[in-house]
């Protein structure tokens, strides 16, 4: 470093970007940092791309059969096209009105860590960037996080209803300005919550969160519960149909942008003239222009609200008083405590100090409790196959179903929540790795807090769904299957989150949800969604054809080959094969997977 | 250059800058002392415009931080204690995108980073990722990045922390010279000797207030001491430092 002559440039001279010079830096920042990731992964990470390629790829096509199926069922099962579209419509509005709540959630609590928590805010409030132009530039990175779990799940089931209805060619090409447009609103809307939130409330905004929280997830239970609570046996006929339709009717408000989304893309679905008279396409690009001027005046309100009381409100966060801890364990910690009362001293002192960190931080919570609130709405709808209905043969296949939803919803957790704890744990391993403990322990520990966490809630749904059913007292052999079932998924999934976070842990990313989002998270799901198949069709193919053979035989007589004798699939014997088979399986994947992890965490250099 | 007037910033409760008059002026190198939790990075951080005074008025240069925070900030720059870089930019990257925030003209910006680059000797590594620089290497174009657009106020909140003893040699004298030529150094520090060396004036600050304002030489006439500034430093702090250690 030379410390050649300084020249002083004389104050007068200086002058403040122009918005223009200022929004082409941050583009250029954006575009820099995505070429130089981009170039990285094209270099170096050619395995992991093509097999989060790959696995993108099978989920998109099994989505898009799905929908496909879905469609063409309400295709022929409806043969009146007015009462069709009206139906599609009546599903359109409340799968985009979901998502529009979840949007505006999701970004609202992206944008409070975006803009309060991030090292790059507290840099650029240094410079002299404009604070709309920081917030707007976060505001596109939380756009981006929210768009693409939109479009993987959002344009299979698009592309789906194109098909089935033979739509034209410029339904195709308008979706994603239509999907981009309508992702604005929510994401704005969420932003400027936030943001006032922040301003308005600071010392309650936690509060403020859980309550606003707490009002979306009654919100959500109770229109899943208007729509499902009806128990009408007469499936697919026409009052049926309208009655569905009368029920859905909360979502055909004119000012919902969900509803603005939902005309337009079927306008541009359906090449025949719509009622105004107009060509469908002409009423599409309204609706599209509709969503694309709102999108815009939401972002002008949000760049307002921003420049207003950004730097106010980052300040005023700052100065809240840290709160203090009560020196007295709390009940939740002597709970936990109590249960994990077998393991060793140091063992428990791990899962409760884990358990201190995940419930302290609201990024973590918040969307734990978005992800159970799902699986509250989805148990909600078992009420609807009760066991006197008219599928009461398939009973026991509800059943398995419901216990692999569990294990699906159950391996987002452990992806999202148990996956990147190793990983985080890298960044605090000065600690650990200088006390005079075993590393295992911090796997162990790992393994345990996940067990601990999630076997008594599953266990709990599984357990309410075979009373709902009536399984539970009709055949209790297979609720204890389910229950067993359940506690191998859960000691299974924990294993492989814990295993494979340890395996492939990412020691530089502060935040967990990109850790979740990164190769080792994609892959731990993706092997996860494998084990519970497996685990599901190993115990629920036996048991299907064991408890419904005296049925299977009237209406399949000459296969009786299959579940009948004794060795068919419907024997004891096979249960027990079955059930044998399983719990191999789950040995492996609960051994192998922490085998992997311990090995690789006590070579692991920090 | 900077004019402090009746500067209070509370957290919660807690005061943590307390009726802070402070004026520093245009030339000079102005080092603020303290223990831990002082005060000294809340009102840097106010200088800067990342938090705002809870009453009284801070200017830089003429601008008051808080309604021309823009306007006071392109006529300083700031070192934090503990830089953000972004990792998947490389230095060059980073340069180009602090002097655009700043509104550098393209050539100006140019010359500016080229000149950045070769005092700061910046060369072997300057086209590398930020994530592979070693914490001298980061300070290095932190520093660069300050001045690229050769601000009138350097504000620099712990400069020698984890510095060699060469890079430490060459921050003093970059410190030195800027002042030399009229620019102004607002500087926190623990480096007692530092600001012993190199200091015009310094302010020692304890539970949010100033205790001392004036020159090494004036603070030695104050105790009457000739000891070093550590000892004199310790001495005038003797109550706080007597809390902590027991």
């Amino acid at each position: 470093m030379a410390t050649a002559e300084i020249q002083l440039e004389a104050p007068a001279t200086k002058q403040l970007p122009s918005t223009g010079s200022e929004a082409r830096a941050f583009w250029m920042l954006r575009a820099r940092r995505l070429n130089t990731m981009t170039s990285h992964a094209l270099r170096s990470m050619r395995v992991q791309l093509v097999s989060i390629s790959v696995a993108s790829l099978v989920m998109w096509l099994g989505l898009y059969i799905l929908f496909q199926q879905g469609f063409q069922f309400i295709h022929t099962g409806l043969i009146h096209a007015g009462m069709r579209t009206q139906f599609v419509h009546a599903i359109f509005n409340v799968f985009f009105l979901a998502l529009t709540v979840m949007l505006m959630f999701s970004s609202a609590i992206i944008m409070y860590g975006n803009l309060f928590k991030t090292e790059e805010v507290r840099f650029l409030l240094t410079t002299p960037s404009r604070p709309e132009r920081i917030v707007i530039h976060k505001f596109h990175e939380a756009v981006f996080f929210s768009c693409w779990g939109f479009v993987l799940l959002g344009s299979p089931m698009l592309i789906a209803y194109g098909d089935t209805a033979l739509s034209p060619w410029y339904y195709y090409v308008l979706l994603i300005p239509f999907m981009l447009a309508f992702v604005l609103i929510p994401a704005a809307i969420g932003a400027i919550a936030c943001l006032l939130v922040v301003r308005l409330l600071p010392t309650v905004r936690l509060h403020a969160l859980v309550i606003l929280a707490g009002l979306v997830i009654a919100a959500g239970v109770y229109f899943g519960w208007h729509v499902l609570a009806y128990q009408n046996r007469n499936l697919m006929t026409m009052t049926w149909f309208n009655d569905v339709l009368t029920r859905l009717e909360y979502s055909e408000q004119r000012l919902l942008p969900s509803w603005w989304l939902s005309t337009g893309l079927l306008e541009a679905a359906h090449p025949s003239p719509s009622t105004t008279g107009r060509p469908a396409w002409r009423e599409s690009f309204y609706f599209l222009a509709v969503l694309a001027s709102n999108a815009l005046l939401l972002q002008l309100i949000l760049a307002m609200v921003a420049s207003r009381c950004f730097r106010v409100s980052y300040s005023e966060l700052q100065g809240i008083t840290r709160t203090t801890r009560n020196r007295r364990v709390s009940w939740i910690d002597r709970g936990v405590g109590l249960v994990c009362r077998p393991l060793p001293a140091t063992l428990r002192m791990f899962v409760i100090k884990d358990l201190r960190l995940f419930r302290r931080d609201p990024m973590q919570w918040s969307q734990f409790a978005i992800f159970t609130s799902l699986l509250l709405l989805y148990f909600f709808n078992v009420r609807r196959f009760d066991y006197a209905g008219t599928l009461e043969q398939w009973v026991t296949v509800i059943s398995f179903l419901n216990v692999a939803v569990v294990g699906l919803i159950l391996s987002t957790f452990t992806t999202r929540f148990i996956f990147p704890m190793i990983s985080l744990e890298g960044r605090r391993f000065w600690v650990l790795g200088t006390a005079p403990i075993k590393r295992d322990l911090v796997l162990w520990g790992k393994f345990w807090f996940a067990c601990v966490g999630t076997i008594p809630p599953c266990s709990l749904l599984v357990l309410a769904s075979d009373i709902s059913l009536k399984i539970a007292t009709r055949l209790p052999l297979v609720a204890a299957i389910h229950q067993l079932t359940c506690w191998v998924l859960c000691i299974g999934l924990a294993a492989m989150a814990v295993g494979f976070g340890a395996r492939l842990p990412n020691l530089r990313e502060p935040s967990p949800s990109k850790i979740a989002a990164g190769f080792g998270g994609t892959l731990n799901l993706v092997l996860s969604a494998l084990y519970i198949m497996a685990v599901v069709l190993l115990t629920a193919v036996p048991c299907f054809f064991w408890t419904e053979k005296a049925w299977l035989s009237q209406i399949h007589p000459s296969a009786s080959i299959i579940f009948g004798g004794t060795i068919g699939l419907g024997t004891p014997g096979a249960v027990i094969l079955g059930v044998s088979l399983m719990l191999l399986l789950a040995a492996i994947a609960t051994i192998v997977p922490l085998r992997i992890g311990i090995r690789a965490f006590r070579r692991l250099e920090f | 250059m900077i004019n402090i007037k009746q500067v209070t910033r509370t957290y919660g409760t807690k005061t943590a800058v307390d009726c802070l008059d402070l004026h520093v002026r245009r030339g000079e190198l102005f080092a603020c002392l303290g223990h831990n939790g002082a005060g000294k990075t809340t009102t840097i951080k106010m200088m800067v415009g990342l938090l705002q005074p809870t009453a009284g008025t801070m200017e830089i240069a003429g601008f008051d931080v808080v309604t021309e925070a823009r306007e006071a900030s392109l006529r300083s720059g700031y070192v934090p204690d503990e830089p953000y870089l972004y990792d998947k930019l490389s230095g060059r990257e980073f340069l180009q995108f602090v002097a655009e925030m700043y509104g550098l003209p393209r050539d100006i910006a140019s010359s500016s980073i080229d000149k950045q680059i070769h005092d700061f000797g910046l060369g072997g590594f300057v086209d590398q990722l930020a994530e592979s620089y070693s914490h001298g290497m980061k300070q290095r174009l932190v520093f660069a990045s300050a001045l690229l657009h050769d601000p009138e106020l350097l504000i620099v909140d712990e400069p020698m922390v984890g510095l060699d003893p060469r890079s430490m040699r060459l921050v003093k004298d970059l410190l030195k010279t800027r002042v030399r030529n009229g620019g102004t150094v607002f500087m926190s520090t623990h480096t007692l000797a530092v600001a012993e060396e190199i200091a015009d004036r310094i302010g020692v600050m304890s539970q949010g207030k100033i205790q001392f304002l004036g020159t090494v030489a004036e603070l030695r006439e104050q105790l009457s001491s000739d000891d070093s500034l550590e000892q004199l430093f310790l001495t005038l702090t003797e109550e706080e430092q007597g809390s902590y250690i027991s």
